[in-house]
């Protein structure tokens, strides 16, 4: 495969600078959705009706929508209306808002894995809820869903790739790989390149979160 | 929030076909998802078979395909099929194209968006309905071998039927993705929901000279899927509920699934 190689090294720049675009927005993203996921699962298991209405809102709402639709009116949609909002803000919040939905889902079944007992224990000791869910709930919750998570951000790594391919067209690694391939015309070997890139990602996340599940282990 | 909801901003709604424009959109899109759940349902029970076949070079060549096509981006898959898929293929596809089928699916580029849905589509099919078959007791499988059915009897009748209907939510889950992802088509130009509001927007209401702001008509387009999606989501829990009930079967938890824990969770119930 002559020229595989030479694609690589000569355009190794744009290749690694679209790699750290993707990798920063995967992670930053990431952050947001975890807190934002947290909150919202917070939300749908307390004790309040219509905070659970507000999260199960949130949910039914960033789930069904397509990610795409989501940067539309997050980037050209927004600035119309006068909001002064940029690529990367509409980039990390839109991917982070519409992951937060999944991961509060995802934490929510893990809340329902921890035993009610317990809960009814930590209460009957006089803690008030929010703190029962803090100490109690949700550390546990977040070793059960461990799993879920893991197939959480694999999603998001590959749900990044549409930021850039959007309008609002972060230099990402699919959109520099595609710049790439617009000057060579070597279809086939800049895409294998982008390829491996996102495979790259996507197995050491993997491998990361099968790590942190072993660590992180509850021995019953 | 005061723009947002501003009737002057949603009057286009009620002027001239504007809304009709868009759900005309919308329909392309329900169109490319059906022929794509049709294919990769098709395709993902081919590769599952394949997938926990007995030979090793059959099962590790399918685990190595589905691996590789289920972990890249969709719109990679998309934009890659775009420029690769030969000019011959797409000739043909516009030759084999029944006519009674709408305009934009006319066009060949649809072919590559099409291959791109089933290719990635059915690699995450097979590994739902591959793990639905495994969580099947293995006595299933060795009484139904020691009445004598063959291979494919005892795939046909015993195998098949219990473990692809505990698969049932997390399928449903995955179709409703796929669902979503059918508006990522119009980055290739495919004239579906997203490219109709896109020109509704940029022509500045050319059905009836209202100003149809971006941001509304993209809610609207938004609203649509919420719709449809949900409606989806709930029929599915139903149907899944009266199953489970009939047949007292349990639900299986797939890895490298991220859609389907809402299932579960509904009917575990609430904590209290």
């Amino acid at each position: 495969m002559s020229g595989l190689w030479e694609v690589l090294t000569e355009h190794l720049p744009e290749f690694s600078s679209g790699f750290f675009v993707t990798f920063r927005l995967v992670a930053i993203s990431f952050v947001i959705a975890m807190v934002v996921g947290t909150l919202v699962a917070a939300m749908r298991v307390a004790p309040v009706r219509w905070l659970n209405v507000v999260g199960g809102v949130y949910v039914e709402f960033f789930r069904n929508i397509p990610l795409l639709v989501l940067l539309i009116i997050a980037f050209a949609g927004l600035r119309r209306a006068g909001v002064p909002i940029n690529g990367w803000v509409a980039g990390i919040g839109s991917l982070g808002l519409y992951t937060a939905s999944y991961i509060a889902e995802a934490l929510r079944s893990g809340v329902f894995a921890v035993g009610r007992g317990q809960i009814d224990a930590a209460l009957s000791l006089g803690l008030s809820y929010p703190r029962t869910l803090r100490r109690i709930v949700l550390p546990q919750a977040f070793r059960t869903v461990i799993p879920a998570l893991a197939s959480l951000i694999i999603a998001m790594i590959k749900n990044s790739a549409i930021v850039g391919a959007s309008i609002v067209a972060l230099p990402d690694l699919l959109k520099e790989s595609r710049q790439v391939q617009a000057e060579t015309f070597q279809t086939n070997e800049v895409f294998f390149w982008a390829a491996v890139g996102y495979l790259v990602l996507t197995l050491t996340a993997t491998l990361a979160f099968r790590y942190f599940e072993s660590r992180f282990q509850i021995r019953r | 929030m005061t723009y947002l909801f501003d009737p002057a901003n949603w009057e286009w709604v009620w002027t001239g076909n504007n809304l009709r424009f868009l759900a005309e959109g919308f329909a392309v899109n329900l169109e490319i998802a059906l022929i794509g759940i049709f294919f990769s349902l098709i395709f993902g029970l081919l590769l599952a078979l394949l997938r926990i076949s007995r030979l090793r070079l059959i099962s590790v060549s399918a685990g190595i395909w589905v691996d590789v096509w289920r972990n890249l981006p969709l719109i990679f898959i998309i934009l890659y099929l775009a420029l690769a898929v030969p000019t011959s293929w797409r000739q043909a596809y516009s030759d084999v194209v029944p006519d009674f089928f709408p305009e934009a699916l006319q066009n060949e580029l649809v072919l590559g968006a099409l291959l791109a849905l089933v290719l990635y589509n059915s690699a995450v099919l097979c590994e739902i309905m591959r793990s639905g078959i495994l969580s099947l007791d293995r006595g299933q499988r060795e009484a139904a071998a020691s009445l004598g059915l063959s291979y494919t009897q005892q795939m046909r009748f015993v195998v098949l039927p219990q473990g692809l209907r505990r698969m049932v939510p997390a399928t449903v889950s995955q179709l409703i993705t796929l669902n979503k992802d059918t508006t990522l088509v119009s980055i290739i130009a495919i004239q579906e929901v997203v490219r109709h509001g896109s020109s509704l927007t940029s022509a500045g209401g050319f059905f009836g000279g209202v100003q149809a702001p971006i941001l509304q008509v993209f809610v609207m387009i938004g609203v649509f899927f919420v719709i449809v999606n949900f409606a989806l989501s709930r029929l599915s829990r139903r149907l899944e509920i009266r199953e489970r009930k009939r047949t007292g079967t349990t639900l299986k938890r797939v890895e490298g699934l991220e859609d389907q824990v809402a299932a579960e969770t509904d009917l575990a119930g609430p904590p209290r």
